[in-house]
């Protein structure tokens, strides 16, 4: 095949990723909303379809290119859509079982894939000798790689700031209503970041958060935050690594390892905010809503220094066109 | 009299304690944390003055007021102003301020030995059987069965009492995390603060030595540096740039000769990513550019004979490599003074290719390059060699010159020299009589290529790597390693014993039930396998 017909077979299975991960997004909303388990099925298909094809466009497009497929701004959308719909796939559908907020991550995906067709394509072409350095491809490895797991992360703690207060509610409402059920009082107080934080009533109580769970259609609060958690903690290591990586290459390249850049400043901001809730998840009074909270800064802080250090801010990390 | 002196300590030690007690706690390191995020937010928006110091220029022209404001309050540096570096400090008082009392209690933890318990099944995880073996042999089995998985273990044979925990690595691996950072402060600060960094332009076939008033002038020295330049001598033998014809830069190659004051060289290519390291200094390749020879004369005598060094300046949008580059020769012995304003066109075939079709072209290599010169007489304001300020001079003469020729430069005629690929319509007009004794001649004999070598020195790069390489290898046991604490107490029972197991998890309790069955079924294994009463009583 010619280097041409590689170049189009990426873009054409890169759209075809784009709508089946619209179409997954769609059924995946509408299980959430009828909970018909043929349409859990289907959603997962066509995910699958979609995860393939995104693979497809990614491995053809780095043949196109004759380098390893992720050079600018475009590719690593498609890498870091590919790893946000693996890790839900794999992580919290298969592993952890959790089937409801599937629509939420195929919306991210879909939202990730049409920015980066409409703000960032461009050809498959050979990179700038400054991009030329095998610290690149483990920078911007781990950078990627993390992106996606803190971006999950921080999807999964968004539903979970949805979900907290109705169950809350929710819970308030029986306790109006019937009398107080025996709430698995959870009177130990530890300081461990791995412990369910005190939710409305308690994690370990299975009345409340049941019973609320299969009104609303979002799982419980407890399983949401500890996914959550997961994901910021597998991907905060990855992405002190990233910008370790960056700062070396930095220095080959620049001549120094930090320069407050507006990307390693972004990077350094988001990785001050994430340090930020790992700390607030082991600190009493800030465990929860709270550590959440933190964590939506955070993914604010993400998308700024993923999207807007390359579109408005200008520095040296300009190969956005 | 003695009830305030004695109360006053008091009260200033209560405050101290406060202070201190509030320092420590996670809450203000967490809005500490915060703060400093905050900082970087303003140092991201606003332009700074270390890094793009046109911009802060442009920004104060724009918003006088606002600029006046920034100016004050220290955010054109944010990275450099009091205020950042007071929440620094904090920030890392708060940490040490913790870090101190937990070191402590690990050194403590780990000479200490695990504790017995007694209420074994008081243990969030608890299960007892009887077993074969009598309790001593029961408990140093347990104990086997427990050092085999990794805990640390102490063991009362006697009392048939066993106590094991393992996680340790969990907090050794945070302190390490932590304490990195303030190595990696202090790293940064030491190798900053003692280090320069500056720019070297040196045109192909000439050196330059690193000293203080050899610098392009944006030389940035520490705090605490005492002045001592290597002295290093670089010599720029050849520039190599490659280019796809798509204009793409895809190579730069500086080859150079260096020298130490010591007698020591070395011959070394500097690429864009592959620096050089010598005699205590960094060099790296930056940036490139023409720098044509040009001799000056006025009769026979010499006035200027040397490189001119070249910049360029890009509209928005053009190709950098279909412009051309300016600079300027200055001769500011003469009276009036002289100033030759230059502008090279690389290459002659590309330059009127671009002009017939109206489509710029890239001037990637030197082919019959030419010059349009601007001669200008009166005072000169400055010396510098990127501007010229013509207020006090008035424009006498212009002319081309191409490389290889003669002109003069007073009149704005050839002299001597030719180029098929320049138009002959384009006033490169014959002087009739050749040059007279007053006239100023200038020729091109030559033109090179000149390199821009980044030139730096900093100390504590292995430091600053040495910390950043603890802080990951710190933070994967920090987050991942899970302490657990199990207890084994075999009381005697018939000719066997009665085996409780008790433990509790401090961290991935989720994960512990599993575990926790898998090691009383171990433990049962090894103190001689589960024994029933009854079994016991039929058995002879």
């Amino acid at each position: 095949m010619t280097t041409e017909s590689w170049a189009r077979l990426s873009s054409d299975a890169f759209n075809l990723a784009l709508f089946a991960y619209i179409a997954a997004m769609v059924v995946s909303f509408a299980y959430l909303a009828f909970r018909k388990e043929r349409l859990h099925t289907v959603a997962t298909v066509i995910g699958v379809l979609g995860l393939v094809a995104n693979g497809v466009s990614i491995v053809s497009r780095g043949i196109a290119a004759g380098r390893t497929p992720w050079g600018n701004m475009y590719e690593y959308s498609s890498l870091i859509t590919f790893l946000v719909v693996l890790g839900y796939l794999w992580v919290i559908e298969a592993r952890a079982k959790v089937r409801t907020v599937g629509g939420f991550v195929y919306a991210m995906a879909v939202l990730t894939m049409a920015m980066a067709v409409s703000f960032f394509y461009v050809g498959p072409t050979a990179l700038m000798p400054a991009l030329n350095s095998y610290w690149r491809q483990i920078h911007v490895t781990a950078m990627i790689t993390a992106s996606s797991l803190l971006g999950i992360g921080c999807l999964l703690t968004i539903v979970y700031l949805i979900k907290a207060p109705a169950e809350r509610r929710a819970l308030e409402r029986m306790q109006a209503t019937v009398p107080p059920p025996i709430m698995g009082g959870s009177g130990v107080e530890t300081s461990d970041p791995d412990a369910p934080p005190d939710y409305a009533g308690s994690a370990d109580d299975p009345v409340g958060s049941a019973a609320t769970s299969r009104k609303i259609g979002l799982p419980p609060s407890a399983t949401l935050d500890a996914l959550a958690y997961k994901f910021i903690r597998f991907g905060f290591p990855v992405w002190t690594f990233g910008v370790i990586c960056g700062a070396i290459w930095a220095q080959q390249t620049w001549g120094r390892y930090w320069g407050w850049d507006p990307k390693e400043t972004w990077s350094f901001i988001t990785w001050v905010i994430f340090a930020g809730y790992l700390h607030a998840r082991a600190t009493a009074g800030w465990k929860g809503t709270r550590a959440a909270m933190v964590a939506l800064v955070g993914f604010v802080s993400l998308l700024i220094t993923y999207y807007a250090v390359n579109l408005w801010i200008a520095g040296l990390h300009s190969y956005a066109t | 009299m003695s009830g305030p002196v004695a109360s006053a300590p008091s009260s200033l030690r209560k405050s101290v304690a406060l202070v201190w007690r509030t320092l420590r706690s996670m809450r203000t390191a967490i809005i500490l944390l915060l703060m400093l995020a905050a900082a970087a937010v303003v140092g991201s928006l606003i332009p700074q003055i270390p890094n793009s110091p046109q911009r802060v220029a442009a920004y104060q022209l724009a918003h006088p007021f606002w600029a006046k404001v920034y100016q004050a309050a220290g955010f054109f540096d944010v990275f450099g102003s009091w205020w950042f570096a007071l929440i620094t400090t904090l920030l890392f008082v708060s940490l040490v301020a913790c870090l101190i009392p937990r070191s402590r209690a690990l050194v403590r933890a780990a000479r200490a030995k695990p504790i017995h318990a007694r209420e074994l099944d008081a243990f969030p995880a608890f299960a007892e059987q009887q077993v074969a073996l009598p309790p001593e042999a029961a408990a140093a089995g347990a104990a086997k069965v427990l050092r085999r998985r990794h805990y640390r273990v102490e063991l009362d044979a006697g009392g048939g009492s066993v106590a094991a925990e393992k996680g340790a690595l969990r907090e050794i691996g945070s302190l390490a995390f932590h304490w990195a950072f303030l190595l990696l402060l202090i790293a940064v600060i030491v190798g900053k603060g003692t280090g320069y960094v500056g720019h070297a332009t040196i045109v192909e076939g000439y050196g330059w030595t690193d000293a203080q008033f050899n610098y392009d002038g944006d030389l940035r020295t520490g705090r605490f540096f005492g002045g001592n330049f290597s002295g290093t001598q670089i010599l720029l033998q050849d520039f190599q740039d490659d280019f796809r014809t798509s204009g793409i830069p895809m190579d730069f190659r500086s080859e150079l000769t260096l020298a130490a004051p010591d007698g020591s060289t070395e011959q070394a290519d500097v690429r864009i990513n592959h620096p050089v390291v010598f005699n205590g200094i960094r060099i790296f390749q930056f940036g490139f550019g023409w720098a044509p020879i040009v001799q000056v004369k006025r009769g026979e005598r010499t006035l200027f004979d040397g490189p001119v060094v070249l910049g360029q300046t890009t509209p928005p949008g053009g190709n950098p490599l279909a412009q051309p580059w300016t600079g300027f020769v200055k001769l500011t012995t003469l009276r009036p003074q002289i100033a030759i304003a230059v502008r090279l066109y690389p290459d002659a075939t590309a330059y009127f290719r671009s002009l017939a079709t109206g489509v710029p072209q890239p001037m990637i290599e030197a082919n019959a390059p030419f010059m349009e010169y601007e001669v200008w007489r009166g005072k000169l304001l400055d010396n510098s060699l990127s501007t010229l300020d013509t207020r006090f001079m008035h424009h006498t003469s212009s002319g081309l010159i191409g490389k290889g020729w003669t002109v003069d430069a007073t009149r704005g005629c050839v002299i001597s020299g030719t180029s098929g690929a320049i138009p002959a319509s384009l006033g490169n007009v014959t002087c009739p009589n050749g040059g007279g004794p007053a006239t100023v001649s200038m020729s091109f004999p030559d033109l090179r290529q000149y390199t821009t070598l980044q030139i730096s020195h900093d100390a504590t790069v292995p430091w600053v790597l040495a910390a950043a390489i603890l802080i990951v290898l710190g933070l994967l046991p920090a987050l991942y390693v899970s302490r657990r604490k199990v207890w084994v107490r075999a009381r005697p029972d018939g000719t066997g014993s009665v085996v409780q197991v008790g433990g509790f998890a401090l961290q991935r309790k989720d994960r512990f039930d599993e575990e926790f069955a898998s090691l009383v079924q171990d433990v049962i294994a090894a103190a001689g396998g589960a024994v029933r009463r009854e079994s016991q009583e039929v058995s002879p």
